[in-house]
């Protein structure tokens, strides 16, 4: 996911001035791919690498905001962060574990039948999978906190059926921050798969129908694996940022059980705790990365590729 | 090539056929994909269905294979009736047309898959995909991807994959469709040795009529949804009974005749002989053809008596190598092709008169 630095680009221009002649068109070709590399190079390095150092310096500092911060190789920080935020950690990788089955489970039959029985209202039905990021992200998570209301028809109806209590609620429980993530989501798991199964040769899935598979061998034997890197690609992208989501928790979530978005959130703009904050930000980033590294070696994709 | 027995021929005899279509008919929306088609194909042969696109080949065979059901009819495998069962539920295996090979697995899980879902045991399979990469040549390639194979070597994979559970009978629509010339001409061979080894019956649908001619035992030709002709090459070539066949197999000089009893009366008074065989018809208005390369050209004068001969002027000569073309204008303003063997050096330039000729044994008469 991480693009490692980019120092061929500020590698090059030194020998290019020495070249000559006949020689400098070789090497003029040989420069375009790094000039091609240069503004997203420049790019990631002003607002990716240097942040990235700077964030790392901040959370090996000590002190206060009143007396100042110094950089003092303070790995306690990290600990101290660990012990005293732990179950946010566990319970945000649990959410936004959760959120992803949930949003693969649902994103899954929705790109199948976008992409198998959609037809020529394929292109409608991709529009609305997409309709809701016309509105912002903070109003579509503040309309799920009227439609989880406890005066709301959804608890209404749930509480007559008895599938909550009678005094029982939706809004400010960990299911709603769940049930928030999911939807907040659902789009970027659903699109990655409806182009893997678009891609889909139907005369394949008759192949295996000739040879002795009835419809579900057929999915499990040649759909399923062939939109792997659908699914690969979308539980990424629904896993990573879901995991450092603070708004979901905040707007939906239970206050007594935040995810370390929230704590991360709060120690930098409202305690002004830097070092704190930058510690819990990088055990994220590890954290995550323990989990992507193992699954993307699991069920990677290099063995599609021909 | 021997004329082969005909599906009409082998009614009246009591082994079971391979495959049995009776009154089937397909509709896609109004359009009428198959009408009514009855067809009967004996045990091991090799059978063609032939016709231009949209003429309902494909559709027959994807019926046969269970992609489609049939909106009437029904169809008969072995003697048992499969009509509106599931593809995987028919004794019959299919090599689609752009063979759909499954990109995720290699060589051997290709042609593995049917054995796999049948729950054949491990050391079996290994056995037989061995014997059926050998019988398709393609011997070491198994641990490939279909990605990493060329059009003919991922056709020998299709056909390996189909063949390898031993089905009944092998559908094939329009197999050779996607390789070069050379290439097709060398796969037609082989299909028609794979067949002999494995005798199966093979329907193989094609809109390449030399192909067809080339493998097939039994060519059924087809157009709008209908059986045209239905024989063995020989007898379809030599006597298609209908402008489309006689047009769609090879080519044909058609001419309009007013017949009486066995000859034909041309335009220009010209009376042309009709074979024994075809006899048995009505008086009246007929077309009546002849192959080109039936034809022979003589100087006006010297046309062999007993033969068919039209007089009419050379408009185009091309001299192609193994053969000449001759392009003549009758005298009532019809183009007529001869093609000529180049056995002497007797050559008829563009604008001499001659006598077009032909024994009266090689005219038919088309509806």
């Amino acid at each position: 996911m991480t693009t490692d630095t980019a120092t061929p680009p500020a590698a090059t221009p030194p020998g290019a001035g020495q070249t000559a002649g006949a020689a400098s068109s070789k090497s003029k070709r040989k420069r375009v791919p790094y000039l091609l590399l240069l503004p997203g190079g420049i790019w990631l390095i002003m607002f990716y690498v240097i942040p990235m150092i700077q964030l790392a310096g901040v959370s090996l500092q000590e002190g206060s905001f009143q007396t100042g911060y110094r950089f003092t190789w303070a790995w306690g920080n990290y600990s101290a962060a660990f012990t005293a935020f732990g179950g946010h950690f566990i319970r945000s990788i649990l959410y936004a574990g959760t959120a992803t089955l949930l949003a693969l489970l649902i994103g899954y039959p929705l790109a199948y039948a976008i992409a198998f029985r959609g037809g020529r209202y394929r292109n409608l039905l991709l529009i609305l999978v997409l309709m809701p990021f016309l509105t912002p992200f903070l109003l579509r998570t503040l309309a799920w906190k009227v439609i989880l209301a406890d005066s709301g028809w959804v608890v209404g109806v749930l509480q007559s059926i008895g599938i909550i209590a009678e005094n029982g609620r939706l809004l400010a429980t960990g299911w709603a921050g769940v049930a928030g993530i999911t939807y907040n989501f659902l789009a970027f798991m659903t699109l990655p798969i409806y182009v893997s199964l678009e891609k889909i040769d139907p005369s394949l899935i008759e192949a295996a129908q000739d040879l002795y598979s009835n419809s579900r061998t057929a999915f499990r034997k040649v759909t399923l694996p062939l939109s792997r890197p659908g699914i690969v690609a979308g539980t990424l992208l629904t896993l990573i940022p879901a995991s450092g989501d603070f708004v979901n928790a905040q707007l939906l979530g239970n206050p007594q059980q935040l995810m370390i978005g929230n704590v991360i959130d709060s120690r930098f703009l409202r305690i002004v705790d830097y070092p704190t904050a930058a510690a819990l930000s990088f055990t994220l980033m590890v954290a995550i990365l323990l989990i992507v590294i193992p699954y993307v070696r699991a069920v990677g994709t290099e063995d599609l590729v021909a | 090539m021997p004329d082969a027995t005909t599906g009409e021929e082998a009614r009246g005899s009591h082994e079971p056929l391979a495959v049995e279509l009776s009154g089937v008919t397909k509709r896609f929306g109004d359009v009428v994909a198959v009408d009514d088609i009855t067809l009967e194909i004996g045990e091991n042969r090799f059978y063609a269905l032939l016709g231009p696109s949209g003429c309902g080949k494909t559709t027959t065979l994807r019926m046969i294979g269970g992609f489609e059901d049939p909106d009437a009819g029904s169809i008969r495998l072995h003697g048992e009736d499969v009509t509106g069962l599931k593809p995987y539920q028919r004794p019959v295996n299919t090599v689609f047309q752009s063979y759909a090979l499954f990109p995720h697995l290699n060589v051997f899980e290709n042609v593995a898959f049917g054995l796999r879902r049948k729950k054949v045991p491990s050391a079996e399979v290994t056995e037989r995909v061995g014997e059926m990469l050998d019988l398709v040549q393609l011997v070491g390639m198994d641990k490939r991807k279909p990605g990493q194979l060329s059009g003919g070597q991922r056709q020998r994979v299709a056909l390996a994959r189909a063949l390898i559970n031993h089905p009944r009978v092998l559908l094939l629509d329009e197999p050779l469709g996607a390789l070069d010339l050379k290439l097709r001409k060398e796969m037609q061979i082989e299909l028609k040795r794979i067949q002999n080894e494995v005798g199966i019956t093979f329907v193989h649908v094609t809109h390449d009529q030399e192909e067809a001619m080339t493998m097939a035992d039994t060519i059924a030709v087809m157009n709008e949804g209908r059986i045209e002709r239905l024989g063995g090459p020989t007898e379809i070539y030599e006597d298609p009974r209908s402008a489309f066949v006689a047009g769609f197999l090879g080519a044909s000089n058609l001419m309009q005749g007013d017949r009486k009893g066995n000859a034909a009366t041309l335009q220009d008074g010209t009376t042309i002989a009709l074979p024994e065989a075809g006899a048995a018809g009505v008086d009246g208005d007929i077309q009546l053809g002849v192959r080109p390369e039936k034809m022979s050209l003589q100087a006006p004068e010297a046309a062999p008596p007993g033969a068919n001969s039209i007089l009419a002027t050379v408009v185009d000569v091309s001299f192609i190598g193994v053969s000449t073309h001759y392009l003549l204008r009758t005298s009532w303003g019809a183009d007529l092709v001869v093609v000529v063997q180049n056995l002497d050096d007797e050559r008829h330039a563009a604008g001499s008169s001659v006598a077009a000729t032909w024994l009266p044994q090689h005219t038919f008469v088309v509806s």
